[in-house]
């Protein structure tokens, strides 16, 4: 037997056979763009896009204080005055981070308690406004303010949300590959007996497992290339790094997952056991590890455990080649992370490896 | 010893607190077909996972071709073939990839264009595996043990499922893999298939082979090789007048009375005269050859399919 002729056969078939499935295709290579194209263009906008504050009229037919909205502008406010009834009416149904009452230096500001990070944003602008305001009304010349530059962390000047955002889905890709499709394959040809009959041919299981963990990268490779190319057209987000180095990340950061998938699937007997414990791997690395927003306000031990964890440093990596323009020689630390889990989740899934 | 293709002695094998093989010793010769029978749970299908190299047994010598599993598994398994009772393959493989798949795991081995016409699913070469019947899985999953040309032929349960003509066809297919000089080694419940099929039997219960030889010798064995059935219209009469004259148990299995027969020639005679002094209202009377069902019956107390 021809051990490359076997592998290369597998690879094939592999490929093909993942082709047929609709929701494979959809989760693995149509989620990831349009995830980035819906969040991208809700959250990513314009960098100066616009802060609005609804003012809620006191009194229909009288106008509300002009000086005061014209330094509440000034603070970069867009001030929408609306009828109060109107306004109540927003407000409770949640649509409104901060409310604006009354006028004529009575105003009072009503603040979301669920949407508190954009109303800190709204309250801070409304305050300078409110400040301006006063100094005008008692001839005072107008305090000056800090300077702002608005800037991305990596220095370049199209550090957009979608340009965060991009590489959390590249890394979210190799995690669902991992934890789901890889897994639950695993435990279904476990469970219906297709690795038992696999057992009962001469073909060595590393040959095999091989084959599935190379077509499996492949189709990753594919997905990571659409969803880059839908970022350069959307939203002109462009690797601003080498395409080896961020070619090998994704192969490593594929093989730590994919580990963790055969891992994780040789402690379920069936599927429906196999769902639970997916989810219980799958939550939390999602969530924790800054996929689509940071953790800046996360407790710190959380965040420090996080980036324990192997998606967080991954998706650092991920972003300093994307975003930075970074070698992987900067990122020795979080190369390492990977690279251990990567290590010690192979050993594991190759040594629980069962055909039974 | 190099005519044997299976070669087991003293097998055990315990899944924690189950002995589901307690020491059993099996020879099959080379081109024959044996069939190992018994009711579900008496061990049949962990005995041929041990023999197929799936199950390493807890105790007891094996050996597959005059090979040794520990030593030459490869060697073993390129030349057997396996069909399981079931085997869920890719659902969207189709009937031709799956066989090129098993195909290229061996250095020789049969065309699938082949090896459809043997299991004449030539016409379903491009169908996806989820869209066959019970039936044509079933012979998907023959075709797939032959890709190799194997010397020896594993069959879990091959007709289990299958209505009586599929099973019409899956028997000559077997009598053409003895014809064309292989071994196979079958497990089967159908007591019908093992007298069709089977040059030897071995009968299992509880872990261990009760009984072993051809069915023929099996049967003609029993202490009653034959029995009479007489049948009545609607619900039988008591028989204990008959039980009485002839000097012999009757049993009635609702519409008939069964009379076990030890000496077909004088037993028949005495039965015809009892009838004929009791008068009795029969309707038919049948004289019926015994069954490997009647032969495990008789060692176990308890019907097969109990």
């Amino acid at each position: 037997m021809n051990s490359w002729r076997v592998f290369s056969g597998l690879v094939g078939l592999g490929l093909r056979l993942y082709l047929r499935i609709p929701a494979a295709m959809f989760w693995i290579m149509g989620f990831p763009a349009v995830m980035l194209l819906g969040m991208g263009t809700v959250f990513g906008g314009k960098a100066d896009t616009e802060v609005k504050l609804v003012w809620a009229q006191p009194v229909p037919g009288i106008a509300v204080d002009e000086a005061l909205r014209k330094s509440l502008e000034e603070a970069g406010l867009t001030i929408e005055v609306v009828p109060t009834n109107e306004a109540e009416d927003r407000w409770r149904r949640g649509k409104l981070p901060a409310m604006l009452e009354g006028t004529d230096g009575k105003v009072r500001l009503r603040m979301n308690s669920y949407l508190l990070i954009q109303g800190k944003q709204i309250e801070s602008m409304a305050q300078q406004g409110f400040l301006a305001a006063q100094a005008q009304a008692r001839g005072v010349e107008s305090p000056a303010r800090i300077p702002v530059a608005l800037e991305s962390p990596s220095g370049h000047p199209l550090g957009s949300y979608a340009a965060f955002l991009l590489p959390g889905l590249l890394g979210l890709n190799l995690l669902m590959m991992g934890v789901f499709s890889t897994g639950i394959v695993d435990v279904t040809m476990r469970e219906k007996g297709g690795y038992k009959r696999l057992a009962t041919t001469p073909v060595p299981r590393h040959v095999y497992l091989a084959a599935q963990v190379c077509s499996r990268m492949i189709i990753l490779l594919v997905s990571g290339a659409l969803l880059m190319a839908v970022g350069v057209l959307a939203f002109g987000v462009r690797n601003q790094g080498s395409y080896a180095a961020l070619v090998a990340v994704l192969v490593l950061g594929s093989a730590c997952f994919l580990s963790m998938g055969y891992f994780l699937g040789s402690l379920a007997r069936t599927v429906e056991t196999y769902g639970g414990i997916a989810n219980l791997v799958f939550l939390p690395l999602m969530l924790l590890s800054g996929v689509y927003f940071t953790l800046d306000s996360a407790p710190r031990w959380l965040q420090r455990g996080a980036e324990l964890l192997p998606l967080a440093p991954l998706l650092r990596i991920l972003r300093g080649i994307i975003n930075d323009g970074a070698s992987l020689g900067a990122m020795g630390t979080e190369l390492a992370i990977v690279g251990g889990w990567t290590l010690a989740l192979f050993v594991l899934a190759s040594r629980r490896f069962r055909w039974i | 010893m190099q005519n044997l293709a299976v070669e087991a002695r003293g097998l055990q094998k315990r899944f924690r607190d189950v002995e589901a093989v307690r020491g059993l010793d099996l020879e099959v010769v080379r081109g024959e077909v044996f069939g190992l029978l018994g009711p579900n749970g008496a061990g049949k299908t962990t005995t041929l996972e041990m023999l197929e190299g799936l199950q390493p047994p807890d105790a007891g010598e094996i050996r597959i071709l005059g090979r040794d599993w520990r030593t030459q598994g490869t060697e073993i398994r390129g030349r057997i073939g396996v069909q399981f009772q079931s085997t869920q393959l890719d659902d969207k493989v189709k009937v031709r990839e799956a066989l090129e798949m098993f195909a290229s795991f061996y250095p020789r081995s049969r065309t699938p264009s082949d090896l459809l016409r043997l299991v004449q699913l030539e016409d379903k070469a491009e169908a996806f595996q989820s869209r066959l019947s019970g039936g044509q899985r079933q012979r998907l999953a023959l075709a797939l043990a032959l890709v190799n040309d194997p010397e020896l032929v594993f069959l879990d349960e091959p007709t289990t499922g299958l209505d009586p003509q599929a099973r019409q066809g899956l028997w000559d297919i077997v009598r053409r893999l003895q014809s064309e000089g292989r071994t196979v080694l079958l497990t089967t419940h159908y007591m019908e298939e093992a007298e069709v099929l089977c040059d030897r039997v071995g009968i299992m219960d509880h872990g261990r082979i009760l009984e072993l030889g051809s069915p023929r010798d099996l049967v003609a064995g029993l202490q009653q090789p034959s029995h009479a059935e007489i049948e009545f219209l609607g619900e039988p009469p008591d028989p204990a007048p008959l039980a009485a004259l002839l000097g012999r148990s009757v049993d009635v299995k609702s519409p008939c009375w069964v009379i076990p027969l030890s000496d077909p020639r004088h037993d028949l005679q005495q039965l015809l005269n009892g009838i004929e002094r009791l008068d009795v209202p029969m309707r038919q009377l049948h004289v019926r050859r015994a069954s490997l069902e009647d032969v495990f019956l008789q060692r176990t107390g308890r019907s097969l399919r109990d």
